[in-house]
């Protein structure tokens, strides 16, 4: 059995576990909660080192394995990690963990919530190890389905219920949109199976009309796209995190969003590539919203989860612009920003729900001088600030330089705008809120703001800034895992645009490809 | 990797280990945390002795950072005449600065936050100048931008202190986006990022740039006009004054501030012409602008502070007129007698409980005699005193404007001429009215000398002050900037003679204005112009208007837009018309399995609406 399946199953078995405890058995259900996300986060760890020396499955998937489910309709349980998803794979572990340990602070229905979050983390795991296009799916909405209720439930402040109610809205609409390009795709390839291995070979070699393509890919653009609040669809985020629960928001904002990027660049990029080319340049356009837009809007706000919500939503831009750049270093960089804000995000949104559990606001003009009453808390929030306007160290910045170095060919006034939002914008907004909130006399706070405890509440927020840290300092602990398996995509990117006017393929581009995937193997 | 390079590695690092050990271990030990600090950065000084005396070739051992396709951003340490003399620099002044804070950062309470801060900056600064690429640079040219906003709001308490070092860091940040693109430029256009690499490439075919060369070398250049606190940029350093003021000494006035400098002696293979011309009349401007603004300041670490922008320009124009060594030179010396100088400010600082105004103090010769005489020193060295380093360094560079024949340029070196009469003429207002004449406050009247922790540090700065002009820096640099030809300057008796003259007219005037004066007597007969020299020429009141017009407008409308259409009018309205479709269709709806389940209907239906339909 893979390590994957222990992995996605486990916190299954911890849902199913809480559901028989008592709900008075409050210690228990945490317990359960606990070492059903820290086991997996451990075969998460053992995977990600074993990753380069492990046999790889069919279509260079490692920690491969597949059951048979519905097979009138090829539909098969099928897991396996490459390059791209084995460090979401490991980020999303490490923030499901973080995220039990943040969500202590429920009191109200404990087991419900823990329950809930658990089906959410199973979800999510499945969503990103899936190499069946159906199963990648519906673990998706597995996770989905659970988000709402905690925010309508648990979520806080007086615009709960707008909030969960918009974010429903749009990410439903998303997932639906998305959904019709998946079956259009599935009708078009003519391959009758979901298994994407062998979808890949049958487009290769009998590619979808270019038309065919060009509608495709805008649904799915579109589709995963307002779930990953592309511009203008990005007004959900800020709202929908504000208003949810901390444990909720990290998952949410750290992982479970970027099932949309993982869509595009998984699926959308390799399978239709000559659509991904028609609409390149709209997405680059609607990635400046992303960043120079919401970056603008970010400036603005008064709360800091709004801050950090519209902040998280301009970082999506350079994932795109990434995607936009359709070559092997955007790429890259584009899957290296996502796994750094996941860490970011879901570091950001704890440290908020620490100071909200405390104040009861996260109004910035209450708070002043806070970093004298929470040090080490405090100190956490400058870095997490820091990480979020490019600070070099974190591995935000490795990712983002690694996109505007990639997108620069094809797209420069693009990565202009983007380094300017990046530098300029991201730092505006970002040392507003420490010179607010950390800096300046220490307001009067009654009862005074308490730091954290002990070693048991720093555990979550410390594993996270170390995650960003380490991938900060030693990127190709990443990119070179990432590299080879992008490489393989942008290979099919080419292969499928070859023919097309607009030769994406430079010599350079091409010899190098090839060195790096003969250097791999 | 011979011998050299592992010392350069582990001078390096040595601070960040000490950083790290001090953050995470000994926050509560303030002895301890000054011990590692201070030890981390002595050992590399003591390394960077071995390396600059060993017998070493140039060369460069580098690690791997990322590695994809043909972004290859490596990290490393090179090792020439350059970073070997750098390196010295800041492990030199950065040891004696680190020993002085011991004193002046007595009984704080963030005591071991200081020494970590204090030896995060050391770790960065050593970065750039064992930079072996591009990248390097970046990564540490943002890691000292950070280093510097943690010191300058050291007090972060305070407002002033707070919002200083968010100014300090956001104007950085305007200077690193068009170094960024330049860097991306260079490498777009010849594949790599490594200095060494890219010599190569340049030699072989110094037009690779093309049409975009002048842009490319004015982007790299906005990275030192950033960090250098070069004209229009430069409104960040003087309010920087609010940290500490050994970190005023280390950063904003030896080593940092003068990163912009080394960086262009550094690629100034690939600097074209035209760029060159930009950077000229950049530091050109910014020395002459900030000496002016210098003489009507009072408080005695602005007027430093102004004077290190002066002399920083000097440094860029040097650049600008083909005359890297002189810059690198002007660097080593400013680096020794401005850290002097503004510990010297520092002890007086300390001695008066946190007065700065120079009208406030007056009589401090005979009170504080140590660092009377060390601040003396630094002035005269300063205003370029033969035989002290400052003479020797600033003639290099007005003989390098005054190679007429070759790239000086007679506005430029008017320019530096008339800035050296007001250097001398600030400085010596400055002694005159703080050290000199009677006590105009208590606390001058009360104070006594700084303890010898601090006035050590200054005696031994006296010693490099004094002789470094001796040191062959201007050719050995010009050998590594691959300026062969460009030999002394210091010969020139043209820019000999004006610097003297400038000295005599500066120091006359400033004795006959400042000798006997109880308030300044030019701000009566300068009126308006004094007025706004003292605001600094309204540079701040005109930013925070563009700021104003453009970042605030652009952001006020970018959020109305999103709370006003996007989230009320266009989703409310989207929402309503769902609402009623939801109304209609509630018979179907118990619960949210249903809906999906619906949902899920509707898209294979528009999917066959699509397919049957031969929309496509």
């Amino acid at each position: 059995m893979s390590i994957l399946t222990f992995i996605l199953f486990l916190p299954l078995l911890g849902a199913g576990l809480v559901a028989l405890l008592p709900k008075t058995a409050k210690g228990l259900i945490r317990a359960v909660a606990l070492a059903s996300t820290a086991l997996p986060l451990l075969c998460a760890i053992l995977a990600f080192l074993s990753f380069n020396g492990a046999e790889a499955g069919p279509g260079g998937y490692k920690f491969y394995q597949k059951v048979a489910w519905v097979t009138a309709l090829d539909i098969n349980y099928q897991v396996g990690a490459d390059g791209i998803n084995i460090g979401l794979i490991l980020m999303g572990s490490i923030v499901s963990f973080a995220a039990v340990c943040v969500a202590r602070s429920i009191q109200d229905r404990t087991k419900e919530f823990h329950f809930l979050m658990l089906i959410m983390i199973a979800g999510i795991m499945g969503t990103f190890m899936s190499i069946d296009i159906f199963f990648f799916y519906f673990f998706h909405e597995l996770a989905l389905v659970p988000t709402f209720i905690m925010i309508g439930v648990w979520g806080r402040g007086k615009n709960k219920d707008y909030a969960t109610y918009k974010m429903t809205l749009y990410l439903t609409l998303g997932a639906l949109v998305a959904l019709v390009g998946l079956v259009l795709l599935y009708v078009q390839s003519g391959a009758k199976t979901f298994d994407l291995i062998a979808l890949q070979e049958q487009l290769r070699d009998n590619p979808i009309s270019s038309d065919a393509q060009t509608t495709i890919f805008g649904f799915l653009l579109f589709g995963f796209g307002i779930l990953v609040s592309l511009w203008p669809f990005h007004t959900w985020a800020p709202v929908g995190y504000d208003a949810a629960p901390t444990a909720t928001a990290m998952l949410h904002a750290g992982v479970l969003k970027k099932f949309g990027i993982y869509g595009l660049i998984r699926i959308a990029l390799p399978l239709v590539p000559q659509g991904a080319q028609a609409w390149l340049e709209v997405l680059a356009w609607l990635c400046m919203g992303n960043i120079l837009y919401c970056g603008w809007v970010a400036m603005r706000q008064k709360n800091l989860n709004k801050l950090i919500g519209n902040s998280s939503v301009a970082h999506m831009g350079f994932v795109f612009l990434g995607i936009a750049s359709m070559n092997l270093i955007g790429i890259s960089g584009a899957v290296l920003v996502m796994i750094a804000h996941g860490f970011l995000a879901a570091l950001s949104f704890g440290l908020s729900g620490y100071l909200y559990d405390q104040k009861k606001t996260l109004d910035m003009d209450q708070y002043g001088g806070a970093l004298r009453q929470m040090p080490f808390m405090g100190t956490l929030l400058v870095m997490a600030m820091m990480a979020g306007c490019g600070l070099p160290g974190f591995a935000n910045f490795a990712g983002e330089i690694t996109v505007l170095f990639g997108a620069w060919k094809s797209l420069p006034w693009f990565v202009t705008g983007t380094a300017w939002g990046a530098l300029i914008i991201g730092a505006i907004y970002a040392l507003r809120a420490v010179r607010k909130m950390l800096h300046g006399p220490v307001a009067n706070d009654t009862p005074p703001l308490q730091d954290a405890a002990n070693y048991w509440i720093k555990l979550p927020y410390v594993l996270l800034v170390a995650s960003l840290l380490l991938f900060g300092i030693f990127p190709s602990l990443l990119t070179d895992k990432i590299r080879t398996s992008v490489a393989k995509v942008v290979k099919s990117i080419e292969a499928g645009t070859q023919d097309q006017e607009t030769n994406l393929a430079e010599e350079s581009v091409k010899t190098e490809l090839d060195i790096q995937l003969a250097g791999q193997d | 990797m011979s011998g050299a390079f592992i010392l350069a590695w582990m001078v390096l690092l040595l601070p960040l280990v000490s950083t790290v050990l001090i953050s995470c271990f000994t926050l509560k030990n303030d002895k301890l945390s000054a011990r590692i600090s201070i030890g981390a950065v002595l050992a590399g000084f003591v390394m960077s002795l071995l390396i600059f005396l060993s017998a070493r070739e140039a060369g460069e051992s580098n690690i791997t950072w990322i590695s994809i396709g043909n972004f290859q951003a490596t990290l490393g340490v090179k090792l020439d005449n350059l970073s070997a003399l750098m390196l010295l620099i800041v492990t030199g002044v950065g040891s004696l600065i680190h020993w002085y804070s011991q004193g002046y950062m007595k009984g704080d309470r963030s005591y071991s936050r200081y020494f970590a801060c204090l030896s995060l900056f050391t770790f960065s600064m050593l970065g750039i100048v064992l930079a072996s690429n591009f990248m390097q640079m970046f990564i540490f040219w943002e890691l000292v931008g950070v280093s510097s906003y943690l010191l300058i709001g050291f007090w972060y308490e305070r407002p002033a202190a707070a919002d200083a070092s968010k100014k300090a860091f956001l104007t950085n940040r305007i200077g690193d986006f068009g170094f960024i693109l330049g860097i991306i430029m260079v490498w777009a256009a010849t594949g790599s990022l490594n200095f060494a690499e890219l010599k190569g490439v340049f030699e072989a075919n110094p037009e690779i740039l093309g049409a975009t060369a002048g842009i490319v070398g004015v982007l790299l250049f906005c990275g030192a006009v950033g960090k250098s606190a070069q004209f229009p940029l430069h409104v960040w350093l003087p309010d920087a004054m609010e940290g500490p003021t050994p970190v005023s000494a280390l950063i904003h006035a030896a080593t940092m501030v003068a990163a912009g400098v080394f960086m262009l002696c550094r690629i100034f293979f690939l600097l074209s012409p035209d760029a060159l011309q930009v950077i000229a009349w950049t530091g050109g401007i910014t020395a002459l602008m900030a000496a002016v603004i210098a003489l009507q300041q009072n408080d005695i670490k602005r007027i430093l502070a102004y004077s290190t922008l002066s002399q920083l320009g000097y440094m860029v124009m040097a650049v600008g007129v083909h005359a890297p060594g002189a810059a690198m030179f002007h660097l080593t010396t400013h680096a020794f007698f401005k850290a002097m100088l503004f510990l010297g400010a520092g002890s007086v600082i300390h001695a008066l409980h946190h007065e700065q105004d120079i009208w406030k103090m007056g009589g401090l010769k005979e009170k504080m005699p140590a660092t009377y005489k060390t601040f003396l020193i630094g002035t005269l060295a300063l205003c370029g005193v033969p035989p002290l380093s400052g003479f020797f360094s600033k003639d290099g560079i007005l003989a390098a404007a005054a190679d007429f024949r070759h790239h000086g340029n007679v506005f430029l070196f008017a320019i530096g001429v008339l800035a050296a009469v007001l250097t001398t003429l600030y400085m010596a207002r400055l002694v005159l009215v703080a050290f000199h004449g009677k006590h105009r406050s208590e606390a001058a009247d009360h104070s006594h000398e700084s303890p010898s922790v601090m006035t050590g540090p200054l005696w031994i700065l006296v010693i490099p002050t004094l002789f470094a002009g001796f040191l062959p820096i201007e050719s050995a640099v010009n050998h590594v900037a691959g300026l062969n030809h460009a030999g002394d300057h210091t010969q020139a008796p043209l820019a000999m003679a004006f610097s003297v003259l400038a000295l005599l007219i500066g120091g006359s005037v400033a004795w006959s204005l400042y000798s006997k004066a109880e308030s300044d007597p030019i701000a009566n007969r300068l009126h308006g112009l004094s007025t706004a020299l003292k605001n600094r020429l309204y540079f701040d009141e005109i930013f925070n208007g563009l700021i104003y017009v453009t970042h605030e407008a652009v952001s006020k409308l970018a959020e109305w837009i999103d709370r006003i259409l996007l989230s009320s009018f266009i989703v409310k309205g989207l929402s309503n018309v769902v609402d009623v479709f939801g109304r209609g269709l509630r018979l179907f709806q118990t619960g949210s399995i249903h809906t999906y389940a619906f949902l899920f209907v509707v898209g294979i239906a528009l999917v066959m609406f699509f397919v049957m339909g031969g929309v496509l």
